[in-house]
């Protein structure tokens, strides 16, 4: 018996009334991460979303280690082993820091709040701090704290890097290569085409709601002409 | 003329008594409606309705076992348990769809209106309070006072202070601030967020059941109070700002204090001042005294 691949999306379907914006995404990962990159509007966050449950897909499936998950509600989704680091952080600016992660913690599994404080000295810094006072840097650690919680299978990633000054997403990108060698496998969608290769190896192009390239990252790195085919820049970086 | 000076000091005690007392009742009648619109987003127009349910069963179980507290306890829950129900049944059909929301439970007030109509009648009940409580004290400056009255001011400030601790110290509270902020966000955490509205809905409503208990019986209990107190709750958190606890504190104060003050010193416009306080509110500042911008 083949091994379920740990994500699997087949032929998905998402309408926003009468918008096509996804029209049958195919794709296959498993605990190696893959990024998918893509201009703006081409679908990548719709993508992020319908995987996990928060818009409806109008056809085809997701499936996570071979159960179906498409059609669940999103919190059956994060319960089922994704966790979701959404695009702008959307940390809950009423709770502190200790509290987005007494949310999601539990006492026993892989990652607890004592090992998030261990890995994010910043975080226990300012536990008690609100999450509107954070800055983009720590709100964002604190987002990919929250998902790591949940002990996931998988991680949703959607532009961890936006908005964040370089030294910050150098930051992350060790954060990202982290998860990404514990064996969690890792979903990132980039818009910062340097994040992607460094993050992952598999790259995937997104256009017009579809896969419209596989591909890997020394060669997207070293074809301009691929670059500005399916990217409309000659490099971010 | 001294004489005279001292009757007007004792009106305006008195009359500040009463306009705390009001403001007390609004005050735990519009927090049980202005926790469900933060959380939610759902204007519930059956909030009246839920207040007057709450007085009638509080009427009903205290006539018959002779508790006043049994009353107000079996009001809490029937009526939150009917909260929960109207939440399952009804709205969570239309989850985001804040006005067929609105709309449909205007639908179930009018019905429950007459229903209430058709078991309790027309004409006006007063809940027996407790014999200990149903006597009157003395009050510096106002003389005699309904120590009833002085109770629902207790009432209010044990209501907030457990909402605040509530929302503020225990996990649900939690939930319940992190759901305000993004629901949809903590849908994606994991939470069973569709579990969380109907626990909230049930307290909301279990609030408005209290309050009517209270409510019928330092006042009284009849036909058309589900309406009253509906609007008063409306225009307390829309300017205590929607959602907000510590708005519909000083909402229902702004609000019961005017009305009071102005029955009593300008009784021609005494129902002016209310909405003259909400328009300014809106104009100044439309998301309510301590509402935030949607």
């Amino acid at each position: 018996m083949a091994s379920d691949p740990l994500l699997s999306v087949d032929g998905l379907h998402v309408y926003y009334g009468s918008s096509h914006v996804l029209h049958g995404v195919t794709l296959e990962t498993g605990t190696a991460p893959l990024s998918i990159v893509g201009r703006n509007g081409m679908g990548k966050t719709t993508l992020c979303q319908a995987i996990m449950g928060l818009v409806p897909s109008s056809g085809g499936e997701v499936r996570l280690g071979g159960e179906r998950i498409s059609g669940r509600r999103a919190f059956k989704v994060a319960r089922a082993g994704i966790g979701y680091v959404p695009q702008g952080r959307r940390v809950f600016r009423s709770l502190s820091v200790d509290e987005h992660l007494r949310l999601v913690g539990k006492p026993d599994g892989e990652w607890t709040v004592e090992r998030i404080y261990g890995t994010f000295p910043r975080l226990a810094e300012r536990r008690r701090n609100g999450g509107a006072a954070l800055s983009g840097g720590e709100q964002q650690m604190l987002a990919i704290s929250r998902a790591l919680l949940l002990n996931p299978r998988l991680l949703v990633m959607d532009e961890p890097t936006e908005g964040l000054a370089p030294v910050i997403v150098e930051h992350v990108v060790e954060v990202l290569r982290e998860i990404g060698r514990s064996g969690v496998g890792l979903l990132l969608v980039e818009q910062n085409l340097t994040v992607a290769t460094e993050v992952s190896d598999r790259i995937m192009v997104m256009m017009n709601g579809e896969i419209a390239l596989e591909t890997d990252a020394a060669t997207l790195l070293n074809d301009r002409a691929l670059r500005n085919r399916y990217l409309g820049v000659s490099a971010e970086a | 003329m001294e004489a005279l000076l001292d009757i007007n000091w004792r009106l305006f005690a008195i009359v500040t008594l009463n306009g705390l007392t009001l403001a007390s009742l609004y005050f735990i009648v519009a927090s049980g409606f202005s926790l469900i619109f933060g959380l939610m987003r759902v204007v519930n127009m059956a909030h009246g309705s839920l207040y007057l349910l709450g007085a009638y069963i509080g009427f009903e179980v205290s006539e018959a076992t002779g508790s006043w507290l049994l009353g107000i306890a079996a009001a809490a829950v029937v009526v939150g348990a009917a909260g929960a129900a109207l939440q399952v049944s009804i709205l969570s059909w239309m989850q985001g769809q804040d006005l067929r929301q609105a709309l449909a439970t205007i639908g179930v007030s009018i019905v429950a209106a007459d229903l209430m109509l058709a078991q309790w009648g027309g004409s006006a009940y007063q809940i027996t309070l407790p014999g200990a409580v149903s006597s009157f004290v003395p009050v510096p400056v106002a003389g005699r006072y309904a120590m009833a009255r002085l109770m629902l001011i207790g009432f209010a400030l044990v209501i907030g202070i457990g909402l605040w601790l509530m929302l503020n110290r225990t996990r649900v509270g939690m939930l319940i601030r992190a759901g305000v902020d993004d629901r949809r966000m903590l849908e994606a955490l994991g939470v069973n967020v569709p579990l969380v509205f109907v626990g909230v809905f049930a307290i909301g409503a279990g609030l408005a059941g209290v309050a009517g208990v209270i409510g019928g019986s330092v006042l009284s209990v009849s036909p058309g109070e589900d309406a009253r107190y509906l609007l008063s709750s409306l225009i307390v958190v829309i300017v205590g700002g929607m959602g907000s606890i510590p708005g519909a504190a000083i909402g229902a104060l702004l609000v019961a204090m005017a009305e009071t003050y102005g029955l009593a010193y300008t009784p021609t416009y005494g129902i002016v001042y209310t909405f003259a306080i909400m328009v300014a509110v809106l104009a100044v500042r439309p998301q309510g005294l301590l509402g935030r911008a949607a």
